[in-house]
């Protein structure tokens, strides 16, 4: 490392004489850095980076977030916009959207962690601000590097089931994406040449042979160090190892959403299991955890059902209802995903029960104190397969599954199957 | 016109125009923070944080560890160049470098550190054992398990190096 000089005949620091440190060229001195090192991590960036948004946005409309008790804020913010409702087929959707917005989030963490480091030297430009265009685009980078490890140090928590921040994950990660959104395309669009231009030539070579890249009236001195260290590494082994440490990552989001005999894979993935047998598959929230004991939900237990008129109901007289079973995921937010065999009373046919015969919402409550209300759509509620589920696999749902009732229905986000139902309420919707 | 705002702005007026849209977008983001009824402070707080967390923390940090582990060899290698990274009485032997094969599992176990740190330093919620039936205290076992495993492999590929340059002689 460079020491300070001190000589006191020179000028102090200044826009032409960078201070001491960091903002010296001579101060880099990695060999690894350089604009091709950069611009390879920057197209993978470039083409996966889109793939976690758009699965991001698809995740937030499978909230359906506009109807009734969904609402994830206070929906005042002018990006509320949803240009489509949710599907419910095929049954999958949203097992594989959230499994490859988990799964390709994770894979590129590694990414962006090495990217910035390769751009590193670029937070000491000197001077620090050259022109209004600089500040500004400077301004955009803040907001890039910000909102980007803003999302991913909150979603790898989350992922985790860890909550250390004082404010509500889903709306934060959601407008946060936004920030990144901006900020994310500004810089794709003005650093496109850049990037074409470090994957086109061999920085190394060009600067060798004292040529200096062209285009970096923007972007100041070059990335690749003024006088680098020996070699003790080649770019590419960190390359292989970004790759390699991208596979690793990859693999806990995909084990675990792919499952079966792959969900192993998931080490770090919580894959918890909640019994044996039939009932052996994860959950995200045991019976224990939600305060349910045998005794609330035993005999006493009657389900509410509201709509033209009101009903109760034991788990007997819904047994004693046609049964229909179906194969259906449950697909959490954390990315992991679960097949399992269902079978249960359809939504449609209660509705019919309390004399809602048109289109209509169900909003459900659990048993669970303090517990949240789901609301799910017309499309939801008239889909044949969409169950308030009282077995799986053959057998009486176990408690930590939602025993004596849980919703289920095709291709919707796991915490929209409540568990432990105590009232269903269709409200009908006015075509 | 378009010379006069090069000279004024410092950029085409396409790149006002990009950056423009830019804040727009962020701005109608953080506007949905601040409107939303949880904590705005606390989204700033983090936002700041996780803007400088790799520059003041991460690569630092790393980059201290990096030096501090390779002294000696960074300085054998100042002296003779990348084939003698390693002490020079035995460098006909060992004429690969040790550095790449002890950084990278270093690197990979390091990610998987710090990205499941929650779970491998069982900081998530005091509710995890609960909440996913899960027991939160084989991670830290895995994570040593894969580390064992990512050196040893480094070690096999090592050995298998020095074997092949002792196989091709002294050059």
């Amino acid at each position: 490392m460079p020491l300070p000089e001190l000589d006191p005949t020179r000028p102090p620091p200044g826009p032409t004489r960078p201070p001491p440190g960091p903002f010296r060229p001579g101060f880099w001195r990695s060999p690894l850095r350089g604009p091709s090192l950069t611009a390879v991590l920057g197209l993978v960036l470039l083409i996966g980076t889109p793939i976690v948004v758009i699965t991001g946005l698809i995740s937030n409309v499978a909230y359906q977030p506009l109807l009734g008790a969904n609402s994830i804020g206070t929906n005042l913010s002018p990006l509320d916009f949803y240009v489509f409702t949710w599907p419910t087929r095929p049954v999958w959707l949203y097992a594989v959207t959230e499994g490859l917005h988990v799964s390709i989030g994770l894979a590129l963490f590694p990414v962006l962690l090495v990217k910035l480091w390769s751009v590193f030297p670029r937070l000491f430009e000197w001077p620090p601000v050259r022109s209004p265009a600089h500040a500004l685009e400077r301004l955009s980078i803040a907001l890039l590097v910000g909102s980007a490890m803003f999302e991913f140090i909150t979603g790898i928590f989350v992922m985790q089931f860890y909550y250390p921040f004082p404010f509500f994950f889903t709306s934060a990660h959601y407008y946060g994406a936004w920030v990144f959104i901006g900020a994310f395309g500004a810089h794709a669009t003005l650093k496109f040449g850049t990037m074409r231009r470090g994957l086109r030539t061999r920085g190394e070579v060009m600067e060798a042979a004292g040529v200096a890249p062209s285009g970096v009236s923007l972007s100041g001195a070059s990335l690749t160090a003024a006088s680098p260290a020996p070699a003790t590494m080649s770019r590419r082994v960190l390359l292989g190892t970004v790759g390699a440490g991208s596979l690793l990552l990859l693999l806990q989001g995909a084990g675990g959403s792919i499952g079966g005999p792959f969900r192993f894979l998931s080490l770090f993935g919580p894959h918890g299991t909640a019994g044996s047998g039939p009932v052996d598959f994860p959950i995200t929230e045991t019976a224990a955890a939600a305060g349910i004991t045998p005794e609330i939900v035993g005999a006493a237990w009657r389900l509410d059902v509201v709509g033209a008129k009101s009903m109760q109901l034991s788990r007997e007289q819904l047994l004693a209802m046609p049964q229909h079973t179906y194969d259906l995921p449950i697909a959490c937010t954390e990315g992991w995903s679960t097949m399992q065999r269902w079978t249960g009373v359809r939504l449609r046919d209660l509705a019919t029960l309390v004399d809602v015969h048109e289109a209509a919402m169900v909003t459900t409550t659990s048993v669970q104190a303090g517990g949240y209300l789901v609301t799910l759509g017309t499309e939801q509620v008239a889909d044949e397969q969409s169950l308030l589920a009282l077995g799986v696999n053959g057998v009486d749902l176990s408690l930590d599954h939602g025993f004596p009732a849980r919703v289920i229905s095709p291709a919707v986000p796991g915490t929209h199957c409540h568990k432990w139902v105590s009232k269903l309420e269709f409200s009908p919707v006015s075509a | 016109m378009i010379s006069r705002f090069r000279s004024l702005y410092g950029a085409s007026p396409l790149h006002l125009l990009v950056l423009l849209a830019c804040f727009v977008i962020a701005g109608a983001g953080a506007a949905g923070w601040y409107l939303d009824s949880s904590d705005w402070h606390g989204v700033v707080e983090w936002f700041v944080a996780a803007m400088v967390v790799c520059d003041l923390v991460l690569f630092p940090l790393s980059s201290l560890v990096d030096r501090i582990v390779f002294l000696r060899a960074r300085r054998a290698g100042a002296e003779n160049g990348l084939a003698a990274a390693v002490p020079r009485r035995r460098a006909l032997v060992f004429r690969v470098s040790a550095i790449p094969y002890v950084r990278v599992p270093a690197l990979l176990s390091g990610l998987l550190l710090i990205t499941f740190a929650p779970v491998i330093l069982r900081r998530a919620s005091l509710g995890f054992q609960q909440h996913t039936g899960n027991t939160n205290n084989v991670y830290v076992g895995r994570w040593l398990a894969i580390t064992a495993v990512l050196f040893g492999l480094s070690a096999l590929a090592y050995a298998f190096s020095v074997w092949r340059a002792r196989a091709a002689g002294p050059q």
